[in-house]
Formats: C-alpha cells, sequence, structure tokens
C-alpha cells in the first residue's frame, strides 16, 4: 500500500517535471516557417538540424562554445586547485582563527553577482582585462573558487587527524603532506566541486555579456543572448534549439558523472 | 563520518589543528601564507574590492558623468521609496517559497528514489532542468506562463478554462509562478546533495532501527531524517543565499513587472544601476542586499553551530 502510494507520487512528480523539458525539446524542432506564435505539443516538422545550423549562423554560437569550454574547463580546475590548497591551510595547518579566514572567502558565495558588474567593468578597461580570454578565465576562476573551498573543506574535516599526524612523524613537509595524504582523500569531492563550477561557469551570461564582446572572447550563452536581443529576433524554435545544443555539453558531463559522484562522495568508503 | 559536514564546524578545528611538521614555527607561517595566498586573494581582488567600491560609491550621487557626495540620502530615498515594502515583501516571498518547495520535493525525491531500481530514471526528470542554461529555461517557461501558453491551452484542453488567466500579469500571482518555475529548475541540486546525505549513513544504524521495529514514517522521521541534518544545513544554507539573490528568472520573465510589482532586491540594484544609470542609487540597494544575505546566513550558520 505505502510502496504503491510512494510509487505513484514519484510517477506523477517526474513527468510533470518532464512537461516543460518536453516542450522544449518539441519546439526546437519547428521549422521557422511552421511556428504559429503558439507552442506545440507534438513535433510539428523536423527542422531541428536546421535551427541549430541558423542559430549558429546568426550568433557566434560555436565559437562561443569553444570558448566556454576553455573557461569552464581551466577556470573550475583553477579554482579546484586553489580550493584545495586554502582548505588544507584552514582544516589542517595551525592558523590563526581559521574561522575568519572561513569567512573571508566563503563570503564570495553570499555577495551578489550583479554588484560586482559595474567596478569590474571599470577595473577591467582601466587594467586591459575588458575583452581578453585572460580576463574572463580570471573572474570566472575566481568566482568559482568560494563555492569549491565551502565543499572541499568540507571532506577535508573528515579525513582522520591520525593520517597527518603519522605523516608529521615521519618529518614530512606541508606539500608533501598536501599531495600524498590530502590531495587523493578529497580528490572525489574536488570531482563533483568541478563538475557543479564547470556547470556554473559554462551556464554563465551575466559577465560575458559584460566583460567581453570579441567573438574569439564571448562564451557560448552571451553569444545566445544575441540571438535573443532585438536586431536578430528569429522566432522561439532557434533560440531553443541552439540553447539545447549549448546546453549539451553540461548534461552529459552530469549525467556521465551523476552516478560516479554520488556514490564516492563518502570518505568512509 | 558523514561527509559536508556543516560550515559552522568552522569554529571549532582545535581538535584537527594542533599537529603538523612543527607547529606554527617561520617555516609553517610562510607555508600557510603560500597556500592561503591563491583563495585569499583571488576572492579579496575580483569580489572584496569590487564590494568595497560599490559600498563607497552608495555615498554619492551618480549619473555616470558627474558624482557628489551626497552621505546616506541614497539609503534615505530607498528606505522611504514607495515600491521598497513590496521589493522586500517579494524578496520574503522568494526565500519562504524556495525554503519550502526545492528543498521539501528535493527531500522526498531522494528519500523515496534512493533504494528503487528505476528511481534513477525519475532522479533523471528532476536534475535534467539543472544542466539547462539559463536561457532555455526563460524561453521554456514564457511558453509555459503566456496568455496563449501551454498551461492555460491545458487547462482549457481539460474543462478547467475558468482558471485562465494571465499568469505573469498580476501580482502576487506573477511572483508564486515565477517562485514555481525556479523549483524547476533548482530542485536537482537539493536531490543530488540529499542522496549524497542519504548514501553516507550507515546501513548498521538503519538495521539497528528496523530490529526495533521502525519502518516507513517513523523509521524516516526518527532515523533517517536526524542523521541527514548536516546535508539539511548545506541545502538549506545555499537556498537561503540563493532565492535572497534571485535575479535571472524574474528579469527574464516579467522584468519585475507590471511596472516594479514582482521586484526583489537584485532586481531594484539592476534597474537602478543600469537602466536608470543612478549608480549611487543602486549601489546602496547592493550594500543592503549585500547585508541582508550576510546577516541571515551567518545568524543560520551560527545556530547550527550551537544546535550541533
Amino acid at each position: 500500500m505505502g510502496r504503491t502510494v510512494r510509487g505513484v507520487v514519484l510517477v506523477v512528480t517526474a513527468l510533470l517535471w518532464l512537461v516543460p523539458s518536453w516542450l522544449l525539446v518539441v519546439n526546437s524542432f519547428t521549422a521557422a516557417a511552421d511556428y504559429t506564435g503558439t507552442p506545440s505539443w507534438w513535433p510539428a516538422s523536423w527542422a531541428f538540424a536546421g535551427n541549430v545550423a541558423e542559430a549558429f549562423d546568426r550568433a557566434n554560437v560555436g565559437a562561443g562554445m569553444l570558448n566556454s569550454l576553455v573557461y569552464a574547463v581551466v577556470g573550475a580546475l583553477i579554482a579546484v586547485v586553489v580550493a584545495a590548497l586554502a582548505s588544507f591551510a584552514v582544516v589542517v595547518m595551525p592558523v590563526k582563527r581559521p574561522a575568519l579566514w572561513f569567512w573571508a572567502i566563503y563570503v564570495g558565495t553570499i555577495l551578489p553577482l550583479q554588484m560586482f558588474l559595474a567596478p569590474l567593468f571599470s577595473g577591467y578597461a582601466t587594467t586591459s582585462l575588458y575583452d581578453t580570454q585572460y580576463g574572463m578565465l580570471l573572474i570566472y576562476a575566481a568566482l568559482a573558487v568560494p563555492f569549491a573551498f565551502f565543499v572541499v573543506r568540507n571532506y577535508m574535516t573528515t579525513v582522520p587527524r591520525e593520517m597527518h599526524e603519522a605523516a608529521a612523524l615521519d618529518g614530512a613537509s606541508w606539500l608533501r603532506m598536501f599531495v600524498s595524504i590530502h590531495l587523493p582523500l578529497v580528490r572525489s569531492a574536488m570531482l563533483a566541486a568541478f563538475l557543479f563550477q564547470f556547470t556554473w561557469i559554462w551556464n554563465d551570461m551575466l559577465f560575458g555579456i559584460t566583460l567581453s564582446t570579441s567573438p574569439n572572447v564571448r562564451p557560448a550563452m552571451a553569444a545566445l543572448a544575441d540571438l535573443t536581443s532585438n536586431y536578430s529576433n528569429v522566432g522561439p524554435p532557434v533560440v531553443l534549439a541552439g540553447a539545447l545544443v549549448a546546453s549539451l555539453p553540461t548534461v552529459v558531463l552530469f549525467f556521465a558523472f551523476q552516478r560516479f559522484f554520488t556514490r564516492s562522495l563518502k570518505l568512509t568508503s | 563520518m558523514t561527509v559536508l559536514t556543516p560550515a559552522a564546524e568552522v569554529e571549532r578545528p582545535a581538535s584537527v589543528r594542533a599537529t603538523g611538521p612543527a607547529r606554527r614555527s617561520p617555516r609553517s607561517v610562510l607555508a600557510i601564507a603560500l597556500f592561503l595566498a591563491p583563495a585569499v586573494g583571488l576572492v579579496a581582488l575580483l569580489m572584496i574590492a569590487p564590494f568595497v567600491d560599490t559600498a563607497y560609491r552608495s555615498f554619492f550621487a551618480d549619473n555616470g558623468f558627474t558624482r557628489t557626495f551626497v552621505g546616506l540620502d541614497n539609503y534615505v530615498t530607498l528606505f522611504t521609496s514607495a515600491g521598497f515594502g513590496q521589493t522586500l515583501l517579494n524578496t520574503l516571498m522568494w526565500v519562504a517559497g524556495t525554503l519550502a518547495l526545492p528543498v521539501l520535493i528535493g527531500l522526498l525525491i531522494a528519500a523515496g528514489t534512493h533504494e528503487l531500481r528505476w528511481g534513477a530514471v525519475a532522479r533523471f526528470a528532476l536534475v535534467l532542468p539543472y544542466a539547462l542554461s539559463g536561457a532555455a529555461t526563460a524561453v521554456v517557461w514564457m511558453f509555459v506562463l503566456r496568455d496563449d501558453g501551454a498551461l492555460n491551452a491545458a487547462l482549457a484542453a481539460v474543462g478547467l478554462g475558468g482558471l485562465e488567466q494571465g499568469w505573469l500579469l498580476e501580482w502576487p500571482l506573477n511572483t508564486v509562478v515565477m517562485i514555481v518555475a525556479s523549483t524547476w529548475q533548482g530542485t536537482g541540486v537539493a536531490v543530488i546533495l540529499f542522496l549524497i546525505g542519504l548514501q553516507a549513513i550507515p546501513p548498521s544504524t538503519i538495521e539497528a532501527a528496523k530490529l526495533d521495529g521502525a519502518t516507513g514514517f517513523r523509521l524516516f522521521w526518527h532515523i533517517t531524517l536526524p542523521q541527514l541534518r548536516p546535508i539539511t544545513v548545506v541545502v538549506v544554507g545555499i537556498s537561503v543565499v540563493n532565492s535572497l539573490k534571485t535575479f535571472d528568472i524574474v528579469w527574464l520573465l516579467s522584468k519585475g513587472g507590471p511596472g516594479t510589482a514582482s521586484e526583489t532586491l537584485a532586481l531594484t540594484m539592476y534597474r537602478e544601476t543600469f537602466t536608470l544609470a543612478r549608480y549611487g542609487a543602486g549601489a546602496a540597494v547592493a550594500v543592503v542586499l549585500t547585508v541582508v544575505v550576510v546577516a541571515v546566513s551567518w545568524i543560520y550558520l551560527r545556530r547550527q553551530l550551537r544546535a550541533n
């Protein structure tokens, strides 16, 4: 009885959740000419490839995806390594006032992002970082640090104390202790943080449209935003097709790793 | 021990801390500085410095060309403006809604599918939207909520045409449906985090409770839920911060309208700064918003620490 109720609730919830996703896919297949102005529930035509081609043609989605790939991979990687170093300092090393340092980094997840835009824009303009790939990498890596730090730090607190006491008796240096003991143990937490931050950087539009203009610098979501803006109004099917293709990397990555990291996040196992 | 212990635990790492190669020798101090410098440097330079700059600007009347010192005028104008109460109310609705919906649904789905063989399929449906971009989400929800959109069409099709309405046109309905849209996208994170928490519960704990005769709801309420506490702190903490910062979905679906009826603090800040070019006023909103978010997070994490 209870099992049946649970099954029904789960199926209904899952189906409800799939409705908007279904609309997204179906309407990205509609040819621009067949689009009536109202969303369709069933595919009216099979123009997905054509819609994608138009999206790539009108806005620099292709180049944008390459840029985003660089930013998301390198940015998230830098952030995770930097976060692991800081976590080690706060959790293992004899820091004075660890809570203060924790908040100094964690506060980055709290500050509302829109408030960085104006100061960053003028700062980037005066330092010639505006509209450069280095500038984009720098801001993405920095923005990804606080949350990665939060995740990795919490895992590192579960590393048994005996492990580094033993290493300390052996006379290991801090760096060797970090690399040979803690880094391997928090590897899965770092992977989880990497995936969350990769997804975040990949999906960012705000900093992309604010800090870049050139096609060889703009990330994918900023390029997609051009599609919806006034001067190239191409209709929802093209926008959806472009958005769907641009979302594929994160969807694939997420589901490829979901099993891995829901299982391996346990430090104890 | 479980993963993801609450952030609050920073307050008592003394048990882990007093060991190491050499306790606070000059070399250790240098090492600590080198380990901390990249993270603290990046955050200080690209987040805290812009914040301080914004806080400084909030004391000026600034239209982008001229800047004059006005003291606390921007704050006084903000607190006494007609729309401010409404903005606060909306922000409060977002916090309440985001705490009630994604956290609760995430917990139920994670607990319900955790031991189910086909559970991964149900979870797929909920996690998928999280991987989608904000642009795709906005277009799809426009489809659903427009006057001639999918929701009204579906209501008419099942004979509930009387319920058809302009979902985004009237407050408080527009704020409620936007909270639903945001729930659709954000619940996946809660599902994943709760799943991690569930898998970290030692099977022996559950088995012992079952031997004592606990089953079904009682098992969940008295055994599983308390064990999920550390992860719940993380999920709730993230939800509160994100709901206070709500921007994208409102900006894309209703632009804060009609008028400013569905504005949240983050939207007011954006409108003042980028639409009206009143940089000082926008900065004042940013400071107020930051103070609120930091205060709420700090109170919440502190409280969790004491409760532990």
